[in-house]
């Protein structure tokens, strides 16, 4: 199942690599969104997850490693009439980017972030991720990976990030309802944290690793329940939970500057300073 | 008539408020004045001085001695006592010592005043008394200064600066101060100039992450932010800040961010990143000795090689170095409105002394009068952002606007999105650096101060021009025929151009802030000179007229590293 891109452009994802799964579904989601791809801006750093921009159509930075996300909020801040979305990886958004991660979600920033999840660094051939779980073996980690695996939804929480939620690659409907929830999430800065198998470089957590353990959350849980929602992203292993984990309402940071209440500071430019 | 006001004591005592106060208020009066801040990296504590000079001329720089010691603690009247000039007066915030005279500045200011915070204006009563002006523009500046709090607080201020100049009215018009009305009114620190260039010439977005000696320009623009309009932000870390202005940039705002030189280090990938992007982004450097943290609160011109060539690959970038609150404002409109036209990184380099120098400014424009953004507003039908021109200046959309675009790290095809294409990365490459040609034909020439015909000349960049300056006047004052040639622009540079300036025969002496003389290797590096001589400074201290006069007359150079006379 290869995606099929807009631009005449080779894609340099494995065959069966999740990515194929998440790129058609982003498609769909922005189409039932209703987002007009010319008000559209995909940001991205470097990884697998990175390349999606090249594949559809948006407005594209495609930046530095780890720098996504002060790349999206200096966009959005330039420009708050722009839908921003990252796409990222775990390596990208979790490892190299993670002091960004923290504080866009301080700033509630209104930008999106959908993070492939595969648990392993794909483009430089299969080191640990900050989110491989302990133990596991790669030519780098020769003794398994000691350290704790990052729990992205749990910071969140703790963090109070506006938006939480959880997706698996191996199901599209379920995928496409998460991104058109983040999508359409006026309230700042939106985390979707995709599980993605990745074939070639990890080997445990496969598609149907995932595929038997993820767990969609009960329709009786209020993503307001700050505690209960915690109690979600702290488990893992033989149950994950998949679904809109969290949310609160906090003010987005872009709301708190005076200048942008008067519309898009790139339109303001000529002659339109109060002096 | 020259003298200089040293006001001394420990961090947290009031010497900035009391420096400032007397430089606001002599300024005012049309006084040239010429202000300098030497401090320790402590908020507590340790050993600060403000300087003041005043004259009845233009002033560039400071002075090694004093003529008005005021010294807030005994400690500072022990360290400094010796560098007071002959005739010189000190003044002590104490009691019991029979080489000062003695005005407990904080008791006093308790008692009439009813707060020991107003010490400072009891010392400035008595300092203005010893120079023979009296306290009357004082009291004016006082009602002014103090009008939204009240008539109580003025009061007490006035209250304070009259026994402030009662206490010393033994010792009236000891020295005598240079007469008013000759200097322009305004006074502005290096810092605030930049702040206000850049928020007049249209940077919409500024962040940054506080570091000694830059902070004052993201705090003036945080400051004027909702009367400009500009989104003020401090970020994470530089990392972030750079970033942050890439993203801004790229979506049609100017953008800036201020750093020294270890939060510069955290930028270069950035700096890259921007050069391959062709955005116009803009950094603030302000320098302080390194390496690594260094001398957190001193001067330094030592990261003029590291800013040039920071960043992996080769990318354009233009570099300027004013010498004067002036320069500094001129040059961020200057160095905003090129960066947008070639779509390359600018760094404007300032240090410690610039950064908190004051000197008299004829009133700097506060209209807000932005630069030309130089965008396709719109894009035709099959618009490429990376388009491959003769001048290698693409034509510029933003996105919002019905064309994609795309910006990626990697090489790119003219469309924007990645390509491996080894023929293509070669046409994008030169595309890139011939944006270059037309910065060369842009540059701002070196100035020339002093004889055309000198047989020596100080070649100088940034802030050591006040030093400079003083310093050829002293010589040619003497009969020795020195001129100076100063570089507000350091890169790129045309050394053909310069080399015909310089010409042959001339004792070129290199004077940087820096123990290898870093310009003066650029220069030879662009073929503009072969041999040079080099005073050197890295201690910390900023140049003075006098260092560089009996440097260059003692023949206290440090040579050249290496020296070739090739």
């Amino acid at each position: 199942m290869l995606a099929k891109p807009f631009f005449d452009t080779d894609i340099a994802w494995c065959p069966g690599c999740g990515n194929h799964a998440i790129l058609r579904t982003f498609d769909k989601a922005v189409e039932a969104a209703g987002l007009d791809r010319r008000r559209l801006v995909l940001v991205s750093g470097i990884g697998q997850a990175a390349k999606l921009p090249h594949y559809t159509k948006a407005h594209v930075f495609n930046g530095l490693h780890g720098r996504a996300v002060p790349a999206a909020t200096g966009i959005k801040l330039a420009n708050h009439e722009l839908e921003v979305v990252i796409t990222s990886g775990d390596g990208d958004m979790y490892g190299e980017g993670g002091n960004h991660f923290l504080h866009a979600i301080r700033r509630n920033i209104g930008v999106k972030a959908f993070v492939h999840n595969n648990q392993v660094y794909g483009l430089t051939k299969g080191q640990a991720s900050p989110t491989s779980d302990l133990g596991f073996v790669t030519k780098l980690q020769v003794h398994g990976v000691y350290s704790q695996p990052f729990n992205p939804l749990a910071i969140a929480i703790a963090e109070e990030c506006s938006f939480v939620a959880r997706s698996f690659a191996g199901d599209m409907q379920h995928l496409q309802e998460m991104m058109v929830a983040a999508l359409q999430h006026k309230g700042g800065f939106a985390l979707l944290d995709i599980l993605q198998p990745c074939p070639t470089y990890n080997h445990v957590n496969t598609f149907q690793w995932y595929k038997s353990r993820v767990r969609k959350v009960e329709e009786s849980h209020d993503p307001y329940d700050r505690h209960r929602a915690l109690d979600l992203a702290l488990k893992w292993g033989d149950e994950i939970p998949i679904g809109i984990i969290y949310r609160c309402d906090r003010p987005t940071f872009e709301s708190h500057y005076e200048v942008l209440r008067r519309g898009a500071l790139v339109g303001q430019y000529e002659g339109n300073a109060q002096v | 008539m020259d003298l200089n006001i040293r006001i001394a004591g420990a961090a947290g005592q009031g010497i900035e408020t009391t420096g400032d106060l007397l430089v606001e208020l002599l300024a005012g009066q049309g006084i040239y004045c010429f202000s300098g801040q030497t401090y320790m990296s402590r908020i507590r504590g340790g050993l600060n001085w403000y300087d003041v000079r005043i004259a009845d001329r233009e002033l560039f720089s400071g002075r090694e001695k004093a003529d008005v010691l005021v010294a807030l603690n005994e400690q500072a009247l022990n360290w400094l006592k010796d560098d007071v000039s002959d005739g010189g007066v000190k003044l002590l915030n104490g009691s019991g010592r029979d080489d000062a005279i003695c005005v407990e500045f904080e008791k006093v200011a308790k008692e009439t005043g009813g707060s020991a915070i107003m010490a400072n204006t009891v010392a400035a009563g008595a300092v203005l008394t010893v120079l023979g002006y009296g306290i009357a523009g004082l009291e004016t500046h006082l009602r002014q200064r103090f009008a939204r709090k009240g008539d109580e607080v003025v009061n007490a201020n006035v209250n304070c600066a009259r026994k402030g100049a009662e206490l010393v009215a033994g010792h009236t018009g000891m020295l005598k101060g240079p007469a008013g009305n000759s200097a322009p009114p305004g006074i502005c620190s290096g810092n605030e100039a930049v702040g206000l260039g850049a928020a007049t010439a249209g940077v919409k977005f500024a962040t940054g992450y506080p570091m000694t000696p830059s902070t004052g320009v993201l705090t003036f623009l945080a400051q004027v932010a909702d009367r400009y309009g500009i989104v003020v932000e401090q970020a994470e870390d530089e990392i972030a800040a750079v970033n942050m202005i890439c993203g801004a940039t790229y979506a049609g705002v100017p953008a800036m961010t201020t750093t020294s030189g270890g939060g510069f280090a955290l930028m270069v990938e950035g700096l890259a990143l921007a050069g391959m992007l062709e955005l116009p982004i803009f950094i603030f450097l302000g320098q302080r000795p390194g390496p690594a943290t260094g001398l957190p609160t001193r001067t330094a011109q030592q990261d003029l090689l590291f800013a040039l060539n920071a960043g992996h690959g080769e990318s354009p970038r233009a570099i300027f170095a004013p010498g004067t609150p002036q320069q500094c404002y001129d040059l961020v409109r200057h160095g905003l409105a090129l960066s947008h036209k070639y779509q390359t990184p600018v760094i404007l380099l300032s240090d410690q002394f610039l950064a908190d120098m004051r000197k008299n400014c004829a009133g700097l424009d506060e209209s807000y009068r932005p630069v030309d953004r130089c965008l396709c507003l719109d894009p035709p039908e099959g618009y490429l952002r990376y388009a491959v021109t003769a001048s290698g200046v693409s034509p510029r959309a933003v996105p919002g606007s019905h064309a994609f675009v795309v910006l990626d790290s990697d090489e790119h095809d003219e469309d924007g999105h990645i390509t491996d294409h080894l023929a293509t990365r070669v046409k994008m490459q030169d595309k890139r650096m011939r944006k270059l040609d037309g910065m060369v034909a842009d540059i701002i020439p070196p100035e020339w101060q002093g004889p055309p015909d000198a047989e020596e000349v100080l070649v100088c960049w940034g802030s050591t021009y006040g030093p400079c300056r003083e310093a050829i006047d002293t010589m040619n004052g003497d009969g020795r025929a020195v001129a100076m040639l100063h570089f507000q622009q350091v890169w790129p540079l045309d050394g053909a151009a310069i080399s015909g300036l310089l010409g042959t025969g001339r004792e070129i002496i290199a004077v940087e802030c820096n123990q290898t003389g870093q310009f003066a290797s650029l220069l030879r590096q662009v073929g503009a000179l072969t041999d040079f001589g080099l005073i050197a400074k890295y201690d910390g201290l900023p140049f003075t007229a006098e260092e560089i006069v009996r440097r260059l007359v003692g023949q206290e150079l440090a040579p050249a590293t290496p020296r070739r006379s090739d």
